[in-house]
């Protein structure tokens, strides 16, 4: 039932195309976006437990990568690997030192990275060319744009499936619960800490050069804002951190939500979603998600 | 050399007015166990308050600081009975993240909301003494006055929290939540003031902070990550280190402020706490 159900509104998405119109095409490429930067950012704050509010950076990073390499004629292929493979990295970087921090600490302390690479991004003018923004050669992309993010939510949706019911998902989960408990079971938490990172930075990189190739043309402000930052936290939050659709249930909402906004009022978006949260954090903390199980 | 000692003497008033947030987050995160993301947007919100105390009533800082500090202790008290205290949360790690999550909206909608109301958003406020000179060095009389109050509102706090019942109570829920209830100290009445106290020592830090620079609502998260960085380099509930802390962080922004440019003051404390991280993880003096 439930598999027919993912099969129905995957191939819902592939067909849609053909009968929608561009408008609507755009609309569902920033819902795969939002869902997708929920879904990977949840295997760090839902499965491991770890609250990384600095994911909009590796998705940043992969953004400029992309789009710095494409820019000056390195080819796609470069682009491509070069915007994964560079968040990645800092991920590998930045675990030593802020996986020394837990809780509440860590979060503030990626929080930090992503203001600290809005500077950067601002400051360093030859190579990301400031607050004027890069710009990299157009061309017609929303259709393959499209299809490139919903193949990766749909592989992504299946990862978290695998991961919530494999070993590996069970020692994020233990050290989500009590991670001095599983160091004294003789399991290393750093070396899963450190590689849930990195994977969850290589696909939030993906991400960010899905995002430059469409839209062609992103600024510090835009990419390291802090709507960016808190989205995909607040997107599992809503829907359900830990659970495998509850990202992106979280996304719809958000997205459905984002569009009556724009109809509505051009102001004031990061005081809705402010309210949202403290709403979500005083009356389900658990998510949309775990509602129905928590009833009984 | 004269430069020198304007940047020091410019960077410790700074230091002193960070240090303020700093023992407020820092004792809130012991008592209550959150992390008040928006710690720095009540800093913002006090110096609002004291423009408007300036710009309609005339009143100096100093005497805004009379009116500033009763009524944000009345503020935090209402947000941590209102925000705080209902929240929802079953095991450890969903009231680690509910907490964040509602602070993290405060701070939000506080920003937003401020930026929104405002035609011009940046506020600052022209109140001046006359300086003094000692030899060749030219001092500001309210950036003296101003740090000879913080160094007074610290040494008072320093004895609220060693001698008074209160105090004790405050340091005896920091150190054992369970046993402090066990010993009889009511652990809610505590944790809400705590809270009052640390929303009002952050809102007076603001009075402060207007009457030198300008401010605007934006500030607000970038304040609650240099106070991390300076509860992390002081060490937890360590209110000498984290006095130090923030004077050390203080005199750095200014000095490379002044070489390389005000953009990359965060930046400062930024590096300062993954070096604190990677050398000294339970911080300077842990």
């Amino acid at each position: 039932m439930k598999l027919a159900l993912a099969a129905a509104s995957v191939l819902a998405f592939v067909l849609l195309p053909w009968v929608a119109t561009t408008y609507v095409i755009s609309l569902a490429f920033a819902l795969f976006l939002t869902a997708a930067l929920a879904q990977s950012y949840d295997w760090v704050g839902g499965h491991l437990g770890y609250m990384n509010l600095g994911h909009a950076a590796f998705f940043g990073i992969g953004a400029y990568t992309f789009g710095i390499v494409f820019a000056r004629g390195g080819g796609l292929p470069l682009a491509w690997a070069a915007a994964v493979l560079l968040p990645a990295a800092a991920a590998l970087l930045m675990s030593y030192p802020f996986f020394r921090l837990r809780g509440a600490y860590f979060a503030l302390a990626t929080f930090g990275l992503v203001a600290l690479l809005e500077r950067l991004a601002g400051n360093l003018v030859g190579l990301t060319r400031g607050s004027e923004g890069l710009t990299i050669p157009t061309g017609y992309r929303l259709y393959s744009a499209y299809y490139t993010l919903l193949a990766l939510c749909a592989i992504l949706t299946l990862a978290t499936w695998w991961l919530s019911r494999s070993r590996l998902g069970l020692a994020l989960v233990a050290i989500r619960e009590d991670e001095d408990a599983v160091g004294a079971y003789g399991v290393a938490p750093f070396r899963f800490k450190c590689g849930t990172l990195v994977v969850s930075a290589a696909v939030a990189g993906l991400v960010g050069a899905v995002y430059t190739w469409q839209i062609t043309y992103i600024t510090p402000g835009d990419i390291f804002s802090l709507e960016k930052a808190v989205g995909p936290v607040v997107i599992a939050m809503i829907g359900g951190s830990g659970t495998v659709l509850g990202p992106l249930v979280g996304a719809l909402l958000i997205e459905v939500i984002r569009e009556f906004l724009r109809f509505k009022t051009q102001y004031l978006a990061l005081t809705v979603y402010g309210i949202m949260l403290i709403l979500v954090g005083l009356f389900i903390p658990g998510g949309l998600m775990r509602l129905r199980r928590r009833s009984h | 050399m004269e430069v020198l000692l304007q940047l020091l003497i410019g960077g410790i008033l700074q230091g002193g007015i960070y240090a303020l947030g700093a023992f407020g987050l820092s004792l809130i995160f012991g008592v209550l166990r959150v992390l008040n993301v928006a710690h720095g947007d009540f800093l913002i919100l006090g110096a609002y308050a004291t423009f408007l105390l300036y710009s309609t009533l005339g009143l100096s800082p100093f005497a805004a600081l009379l009116l500033v500090f009763p009524a944000f202790v009345l503020i935090g008290i209402v947000v941590e009975r209102v925000m705080i205290r209902p929240m929802r949360a079953q095991t450890a790690h969903e009231f680690l993240v509910a907490s964040i999550l509602i602070t993290l909206g405060i701070a939000l909608a506080v920003e937003d909301l401020l930026a929104f109301s405002m035609v011009q958003p940046v506020k600052g406020i022209d109140y001046s003494l006359a300086p003094f000179r000692v030899g060749g060095l030219v001092i500001s009389t309210l950036r003296l006055l101003s740090l000879g109050l913080i160094l007074l509102l610290s040494v008072a706090l320093h004895f609220f929290l060693q001698s008074t019942l209160q105090g004790k109570a405050i340091r005896a829920v920091i150190e054992d939540r369970e046993g402090a209830m066990l010993a009889g100290i009511n652990v809610l009445a505590v944790s809400r003031n705590t809270f009052g106290l640390g929303i009002a020592l952050t809102s007076v830090a603001g009075v402060f902070f207007i009457s030198i620079i300008p401010v605007e609502p934006h500030m607000g998260l970038p304040l609650t990550l240099k106070y991390l960085s300076i509860i992390v380099l002081g060490g937890i509930g360590n209110l000498p280190g984290t006095l130090l802390g923030a004077v050390i962080l203080g005199c750095s922004e200014s000095l490379v402020g002044f070489w390389w440019g005000a953009e990359w003051s965060l930046t400062v404390a930024f590096v300062i706490l993954i070096a604190i991280l990677l050398l000294r993880p339970k911080g300077l003096f842990g």
